[in-house]
C-alpha cells in the first residue's frame, strides 16, 4: 500500500523518540509505506525542523529526557502553534489518564499507550491523515 | 537516551562543514569582480543539521550559541581561501558577543593560527535574541575593531537586525536580507525599504550588502540605488573550501572574472 497512489505529493511525517531502535523502525516502517519521513531525539531538535518544515504528521514520544519528561506536550503546543491542520500522536509508556486527558486538551488527536504494534500505529495515522 | 546527542556530533571534529558565498563587487564597468566570500556553515553530513536553518535553530533552542559560533569560526577560517585581497565573513551571534567574554581573544588567536591577517574579517553579526549583556557586547566589538576587524549586520530589515542594533553597532556593512532584494526590480515598495537604507547607510559610513541576487534585473535595480556589492546564486552559489579556492584564484589571475559565476553580467 503506498500513499503515494492517492497523492500528488507523499505526505510528510515527523518522528520524535529518544530511542534509535524506536526511530529507526518507525522510520523504516513508515517510509515503506510511502512516506517521507523525518526524524529527531530532542525536543529541540524536533522543534527547529517543526520551524522549517510542513508535517502532515507528528509521531512524538510524550517523555524523551527520562524520568518525569512530558516533551511531547509542548511538541503538540508548537505544532498547533505553526499550523492546525497537523496531526499529532502521542506515544507513552507511561501515560496516566491525566496526562492523556492533557494531552488531548492540548490538541493531540490521538494518545496510544506504548508497547504498540507499528500496524496499529500505521492505521491510526492513516486514518488521521484521511481526516 | 540520545540527550546531547546531536550538539556533541556537532561539536565533534569534522562536524561542521564550512562553504564560502563569494560577495563580489558590481560597478557596471567591469565583470563582477570578487570582494570576499561570507563563511557559512553546514552541520553533520546525513544528519537534520546539514540544512543550516534547523542547524542554527537547534542551536539558538539549546542557547548554545557561543560554541556552536567558535567551532564554526575555526572550521571557517581553517579551510578559507588565503588570497590577500579577499576579505572573509564569518557569521557571529549577538548573543555569543555578549555573553562569551572570552570570544575576542578565541577569535584572534584563531586567525593568528591560521595566519589571516584581523583586518582581512568581517564578523556578521547575526542577530536573533538581545545580547545577554548590552555592555559586555559593545565591549567586544570595540576589542575587534581595535583589531581592524570590521563589523556587519546581518538580515537587515528583519527581526532584530533593527534601528537599535544599527545605533549601538554602527556598523561597517549592513546586509540587506533577501526579503528585499527578490522581486525588488518590480515591487517599488521594495526598492523604497532599500532607498531608505541607502539613506542610512551613508549617515553611518557603512557600505550595503545586497543577499540572494538571482537575476540580472535585480542587479540593475540594485546597482540604479546604489548597491554595489551582492551575493546571491547569479553569481555563485556556496562553495566547498576547494572550490572556493579555485575561485578565488581564477578571480585573481584573470582580472577578477569569476569563471565558475553561473552568469557573466554586462551592465
Amino acid at each position: 500500500m503506498s500513499q503515494q497512489q492517492t497523492t500528488a505529493e507523499p505526505e510528510r511525517i515527523l518522528i520524535v523518540d529518544d530511542e534509535d531502535l524506536i526511530v529507526g523502525a518507525m522510520r523504516r516502517y513508515f517510509q515503506g509505506l510511502g512516506y517521507v519521513v523525518d526524524s529527531a531525539y530532542e525536543l529541540e531538535e524536533a522543534q527547529a525542523l517543526l520551524a522549517n518544515y510542513q508535517y502532515d504528521l507528528v509521531i512524538a514520544d510524550l517523555r524523551l529526557t527520562g524520568i518525569g519528561g512530558v516533551e511531547g506536550l509542548q511538541i503538540v503546543a508548537d505544532v498547533h502553534q505553526k499550523c492546525v491542520d497537523t496531526r499529532v500522536i502521542l506515544l507513552s509508556a507511561f501515560g496516566t489518564p491525566e496526562i492523556e486527558r492533557e494531552s488531548y486538551n492540548r490538541g493531540a488527536d490521538a494518545f496510544l499507550h506504548k508497547p504498540k504494534a507499528m500496524m496499529e500505529i500505521a492505521q491510526v495515522a492513516k486514518s488521521l491523515l484521511e481526516q | 537516551m540520545q540527550e546531547h546527542r546531536a550538539l556533541n556530533s556537532i561539536l565533534a571534529p569534522g562536524g561542521i562543514t564550512p562553504m564560502y558565498q563569494p560577495i563580489c563587487a558590481v560597478d557596471g564597468t567591469l565583470p563582477p569582480q570578487l570582494a570576499g566570500f561570507e563563511c557559512l556553515s553546514r552541520g553533520p553530513i546525513g544528519t537534520n543539521f546539514e540544512a543550516a536553518n534547523v542547524l542554527f535553530d537547534y542551536v539558538r533552542l539549546k542557547r548554545e550559541e557561543s560554541l556552536v559560533d567558535r567551532a564554526c569560526v575555526s572550521a571557517a577560517l581553517t579551510r578559507a581561501p588565503r588570497q590577500e585581497n579577499i576579505r572573509l565573513s564569518v557569521n557571529v551571534h549577538a548573543s555569543t558577543l555578549g555573553r562569551d567574554r572570552d570570544f575576542v581573544p578565541f577569535f584572534i588567536a584563531a586567525a593568528d593560527n591560521n595566519d589571516i591577517p584581523l583586518n582581512r574579517l568581517t564578523i556578521e553579526i547575526v542577530e536573533h535574541a538581545p545580547p545577554w549583556d548590552n555592555v559586555s557586547f559593545l565591549t567586544a566589538l570595540a576589542k575587534l575593531r581595535e583589531n581592524g576587524v570590521k563589523i556587519a549586520l546581518d538580515d537587515v530589515g528583519l527581526g532584530q537586525s533593527n534601528f537599535k542594533m544599527m545605533i549601538d553597532v554602527c556598523p561597517d556593512y549592513l546586509k540587506i536580507d533577501r526579503y528585499f532584494i527578490e522581486r525588488c526590480d518590480t515591487d517599488p515598495n521594495r526598492r523604497a525599504v532599500i532607498e531608505a537604507l541607502r539613506s542610512l547607510a551613508s549617515r553611518f559610513g557603512a557600505q550595503l550588502v545586497a543577499e540572494g541576487v538571482s537575476t540580472a534585473e535585480m542587479v540593475e535595480t540594485l546597482r540604479s540605488l546604489g548597491v554595489s556589492l551582492m551575493q546571491g546564486y547569479l553569481f555563485a552559489k556556496p562553495l566547498t573550501a576547494e572550490d572556493a579556492a579555485r575561485y578565488a584564484v581564477a578571480s585573481d589571475q584573470r582580472a577578477a572574472r569569476p569563471i565558475m559565476s553561473p552568469l557573466d553580467i554586462t551592465v
